[in-house]
């Protein structure tokens, strides 16, 4: 049916439901048990069973209907993440024949309906008996592969933009949603049984600080005020560790206003924790601990497998035993490239080594080609190909880690890791840099860079440097990007699908329900 | 104290003219543009420098002086940061390096507080397994001679470091003297003893100095008095007066049970989007920004009720979201421009069953933090044993005016007029011209009830049936015309939590959506033309309520289209649970950093 004409139909039925004094969106429906508890409880009835003199109230949306006879309907009802049939029988209904088809002709696909009747397999007395020979319709669990193009609605835009005729038709996206709360829960718990305390910072800022990106501005009225939204929660957590919250932890939205695919939204989740007295090398222990025990929690064992390479080849596996791989920065690309870098960063001979460096391998770095990005895109390119099982990169020179502290052996470089996992950074990590002194020195060091053009490049914030002359504890900080952990443990390969409403570009016609998209 | 300490460790010969050199550098270096002459609280007897310059010259000049021209005050604050900073250079000299990269601690204060309790006055454990390692911030020292004194504070609590020169190596204890300052960060090795008087104490076998403070702490006995100092480095507030810190414990632990109670109902987080192409889901005036790559402004979330919504459509039967909401509105110690609220949702409920939920995490918020259901709040005893006062909005008015509005029939004019003799002189002449334009006898009624009622439900009260004039997003009262099955509850005269059930019908929905943007686009037009003809004050204009724009969000309405099953949701505001909770007077009291006015 045309879809104009159906909307206007199901609109005429309304009114007559409403003239008749019916209410279509009643109040209330006393629902006894979720769909998925009653499966639990009456799955394992044998065929012929019934429960007579038990009733039950369930509840859930009609999503395909089948009439035997007209005296005769079998629903599909789902809710919940779990699917059940429901037979109505005009003899053991309590209906007229004439009533009982013309109540049942109005219940289309799609509609929410609540249903009261007795568990049974091919038996009926009420208006519905509800059959237990129903199943859960989880087919995805943790960990494994998907498969997105089985899907009944395919279409991307419509499944990104109407994300709810998402959840209602592919069963699975469901799952994805609800293993995201499941590893924002596993961090919360492991963290609070650390003694971490959660906290909230501001997300709008004076000063966007804390990390090398392009903020979101926005102005307040009253107080006539540019405001920029956060780009990470760093400093105002550090500053919580000088106040005395020795362990602190915030999962929340950070902002960057950049462009989007396939790993960027410009809101995204991410935890941070700082952990007084700790250093890099604990954290690198914390991390593992707390990767390897939420994907055994969730999966059941410590590889998963993942679409790395598109829906078109086999998953890969990626395994998360522990201890991940630990590599050198420096050291490492050293060995692989066959380079000799300068230890002197900042030097101009620094500089001009990898600028040819990065031609010699068609290395692609846009401009301004400062040492610390030069140095980026050929870790990006030597090192984090070769990670795909979860890797930590670490000791990164101080000209890349404005905020980390300086190596205790190895000069020029910091105590810092980054865990590479399928090739993409999950989390960045560093003995926390303390001395005020020397952070008001990279803050001027990265002004410089900011100066040749790289609006990237932090900038600073003075009530932290000041912070910091109070005296904050050797700490330790760590962040992780939820949103990447997700695609990884749901083998998602868009960013968008682990995001409820992903940011999308202006359509030019708005959705609407007189033009459904739905495939089906 | 700090005047026994002060005079002890006057041990530095360093002239005084040296510091006045150090100190007319340091404030001529501008590298502090930020520092404002009202910083005298800087100015504080914790600075326990060992110089005897510190302590003899400008500091007693401003301490008898506080509040005289601080000028004194910054100098002596940058004299201070260069004293320490030569500390700094020394303790590298001598191959420390006064910013240590960990400590492993076996114990925090407060478990040694707790394991050794029982311990005697004057007694002292040696063996190898009472022997303990500490960390924290030195918060006071005295000292005699060979013996030293120090208060080491940490996360969980305080402790004594006894320190005696037989212990410690002669250079520790000559660091001891001359390089720790209060405020300095100290990991310490020892044994436990508690001492005569009755302290549990650390005797010090060796110590490090883990970070070293380059700026004195705030006196402990004035404590920060600058109030917007003490927001705006809640830091420096949060070392000076601890009790702040556990505002902030106690709110992590109610957002933790609030969490714990709505999964136990089977309630699902999600994360919604705070960047809309829409700021639907409440009347406010929404943050603006703009994306550069998809060349659009976005708005910043009003609610998240909208798109939790959505999720009901899409099948979940139970989600929640704790999250920021940020609304472009003054700033007060009620109001924050970014605040936190919990919004949950329900399908096949209605708003019955959202009170339940409402006592049940309020409730057991107040056991997790109080451990009791009376409370303390701003001098008033609240008392939160269930099962709270649930009234009608109507009943209430009626029951503090004698007006009943179902009396009127519609007749607005009559309403108003019997209202205005009733509340006589009373009122205040900005709720008079609010009640005189109140468009309907909903708002009419709402208004007596904000300006009558409310400032007096101090006990917890649901106030229920609220006109369906104002509620444009609850259904229809399944028995009462005119009214919505809404509540908010109201404690201590402030709205907690606000819920529905929620309306389902999508004709009835955007008909009241459409209807609200049409009022909000009357009063704009009319805010605007006011600023026409009122040129002196266009810039009081541009901030009039109404001023900014209100767009329908379609997609909602295509989503109810689509079928929500019947359901209930609410929303309560984290913040102000907090501050109940916490006995906060101000909101800026219960968010670590809150929004202030832009420094001068």
């Amino acid at each position: 049916m045309d879809p104009t004409q159906y909307f206007e139909n199901r609109v005429k039925h309304l009114e007559a439901q409403k003239a008749d004094g019916k209410n279509p969106y009643p109040h209330k429906f006393e629902v006894q048990m979720s769909i998925l508890e009653y499966i639990e409880k009456y799955g394992s009835l044998n065929n012929g069973d019934h429960l007579q003199d038990v009733t039950v109230s369930l509840a859930g949306r009609i999503m395909s209907k089948r009439s035997s006879s007209s005296m005769l309907v079998f629903y599909d009802m789902h809710g919940g993440g779990a699917k059940l049939q429901v037979m109505a029988d005009a003899s053991k209904s309590g209906m007229e024949e004439a009533e009982f088809s013309k109540f049942h002709s109005s219940v289309k696909r799609g509609d929410i309906v609540g249903v009261t009747g007795f568990p049974g397999l091919n038996s009926t007395i009420l208006r519905f008996t509800i059959v237990a020979s129903s199943q859960k319709i989880e087919s995805w669990l943790v960990g494994r592969p998907r498969n997105p193009e089985a899907y009944i609605l395919k279409d991307q835009e419509t499944r990104y933009r109407q994300r709810y005729l998402d959840l209602m038709l592919n069963s699975e996206v469901q799952q994805i949603f609800k293993t995201r709360a499941r590893i924002v829960s596993y961090i919360r718990k492991f963290l609070d049984n650390l003694d971490f305390l959660e906290v909230e910072t501001p997300m709008m800022n004076v000063i966007a600080g804390g990390a090398a990106a392009r903020p979101f501005v926005t102005h307040h009225n009253e107080l006539n005020m540019r405001l920029f939204m956060r780009i990470a929660p760093e400093l105002y957590l550090k500053e919580l560790v000088v106040g005395g919250l020795d362990r602190v932890y915030e999962i929340g939205k950070t902002f960057r206003n950049e462009g989007i695919d396939l790993t960027h939204n410009p809101e995204f989740t991410t935890c941070e924790f700082y952990m007084a007295f700790a250093d890099y090398d604990d954290l690198m222990s914390l991390t593992e601990e707390m990767l390897s025990g939420m994907v055994m929690e969730l999966t059941g064992g410590y590889k998963i497998k993942y679409h790395a390479n598109g829906l078109n080849n086999d998953p890969i596996e990626i395994n998360f035993t522990p201890p991940f791989r630990r590599i050198d920065m420096v050291e490492e690309l050293e060995k692989i490239a066959g380079l000799n870098i300068s230890r002197d960063f900042s030097s101009d001979e620094a500089n001009k080594y990898l600028v040819e460096t990065c031609a010699k391998f068609d290395v692609k770095c846009p401009p301004p080609q400062t040492t610390a990005r030069l140095l980026d895109k050929l870790v990006g390119h030597f090192l984090e190909e070769t990670c795909v099982n979860p890797t930590f990169i670490i000791n990164h020179p101080e000209i890349m880690s404005p905020l980390a502290k300086w190596h205790r052996l190895k000069p020029s470089l910091t105590e810092r890791f980054e865990l590479v996992v399928n090739k993409h950074e999950l989390c960045d990590a560093y003995t926390e840099l303390n001395d005020p002194v020397v952070q008001r020195q990279r803050f001027a060091d990265q002004l410089k860079d900011r100066q040749s053009g790289d609006d990237e490049a932090m900038a600073l914030d003075e009530t932290f440097c000041t912070a910091l002359e109070y005296g904050l504890p050797p700490t330790g900080g760590w962040g992780m990007g939820v949103d990447r952990l997700t695609m990884l443990l749901t083998d998602s390969q868009n960013i968008k699908e682990v995001l409820l409403f992903p940011a999308m570009k202006p359509q030019d016609e708005p959705p609407s329900a007189k033009g459904p998209t739905t495939a089906a | 104290m700090e005047a026994v300490n002060l005079r002890v460790w006057s041990l530095s010969s360093r002239p005084l003219k040296h510091l006045f050199r150090l100190a007319s550098f340091s404030s001529s270096s501008a590298r502090r543009p930020s520092s404002s002459p009202k910083l005298f609280f800087f100015r504080c007897s914790s600075s326990s420098s060992p110089s005897s310059a510190a302590t003899a010259s400008t500091p007693s000049a401003s301490g008898r002086n506080r509040r005289s021209p601080s000028s004194t005050t910054t100098s002596d604050r940058e004299a201070i940061r260069a004293i320490r900073s030569k500390k700094v250079e020394e303790l590298r000299s001598k191959g420390l390096e006064p910013y240590a990269y960990k400590w492993e601690r076996t114990h925090t204060a407060n478990e040694l507080q707790d394991i050794y309790k029982d311990l005697g006055n004057g007694e002292e454990l040696t063996c190898e397994s009472d022997r303990v390692s500490i960390a924290g911030r030195v918060v006071a020292r005295r000292a005699f001679g060979k013996l030293a004194f120090l208060t080491l504070r940490d996360d969980s609590g305080s402790i004594q470091l006894y320190c005696e020169k037989e212990r410690l190596s002669n250079e520790q204890f000559e660091h001891l003297k001359t390089l720790v300052d209060i405020g300095d960060i100290l990991g310490a090795n020892g044994t436990i003893k508690r001492t005569e008087k009755g302290e549990l104490s650390v005797c010090v076998n060796s110590f490090a100095i883990l970070t070293k403070s380059l700026l004195p702490l705030p006196d402990k006995y004035h404590g920060l008095t600058d109030v917007d100092k003490r927001y705006r480095q809640r830091y420096v507030d949060m070392i000076a007066n601890p009790e702040v810190a556990d505002v902030f414990r106690k709110r992590a632990k109610i957002v933790s049970e609030i969490r714990r109670t709505v999964e136990a109902s089977g309630f699902v987080e999600v994360e919604t989007p705070v960047l809309q192409g829409a700021a639907g889901g409440a009347e406010a005036r929404p943050f603006i920004t703009y994306h550069n790559s998809l060349g659009r402004d976005l708005y910043l979330r009003i609610a998240t009720e909208l798109h939790l919504k959505r999720m009901l459509v899409g099948g979940f039967e139970k989600v929640y979201e704790i999250g920021r909401i940020f609304r472009n509105e003054g700033i007060s110690t009620r109001h924050n421009p970014e605040f936190t609220t919990i919004e949950m949702y329900e399908a096949y409920s209605d708003y019955e069953s959202m009170m339940n939920m409402a006592e049940e995490i309020v409730t057991r918020c107040a056991l997790a933090v109080n451990d009791k259901l009376t409370i303390e709040y701003q001098g008033t005893e609240i008392c939160l044993e269930r099962p709270w006062r649930r009234e009608t909005m109507h009943n209430l008015v009626k029951e503090a005016i004698g007006v009943d509005f179902d009396d009127f029939s519609g007749n607005l004019k009559a309403a108003k007029e019997v209202t205005l003799t009733k509340l006589g002189s009373t009122l205040e002449s900005k709720n008079k011209i609010a009640i005189e334009s109140c468009p309907s006898i909903g708002h009419l009624v709402n208004e007596v009830f904000e300006v009558v009622v409310e400032p007096k439900l101090l006990q917890p009260t649901f106030v229920l049936d609220y006109p369906v004039e104002i509620s444009p997003l609850a259904k229809p009262h399944r028995r009462r015309l005119g009214l919505t099955e809404r509540f908010e509850l109201f404690i201590c005269g402030r709205e907690l939590a606000n819920a529905f059930s929620e309306l389902t019908d999508p004709m009835d929905q955007r008909g009241r959506l459409e209807e609200q943007v049409r009022q909000h686009n009357e009063k704009r037009a009319a805010a605007l033309s006011r600023g026409e003809s009122n040129k002196g004050k266009a810039s009081e204009d541009d901030d009039d309520d109404e001023s900014y724009e209100v767009t329908l969000d379609d997609d909602f309405l295509t989503a109810l289209e689509y079928g929500m099953p019947p359901a209930s949701g609410m929303g309560l505001g984290i913040d102000r649970l907090v501050m109940l909770l916490t006995n906060s007077a101000s909101i800026r009291d219960v968010i670590a950093f809150p929004i202030l006015k832009a420094q001068q």
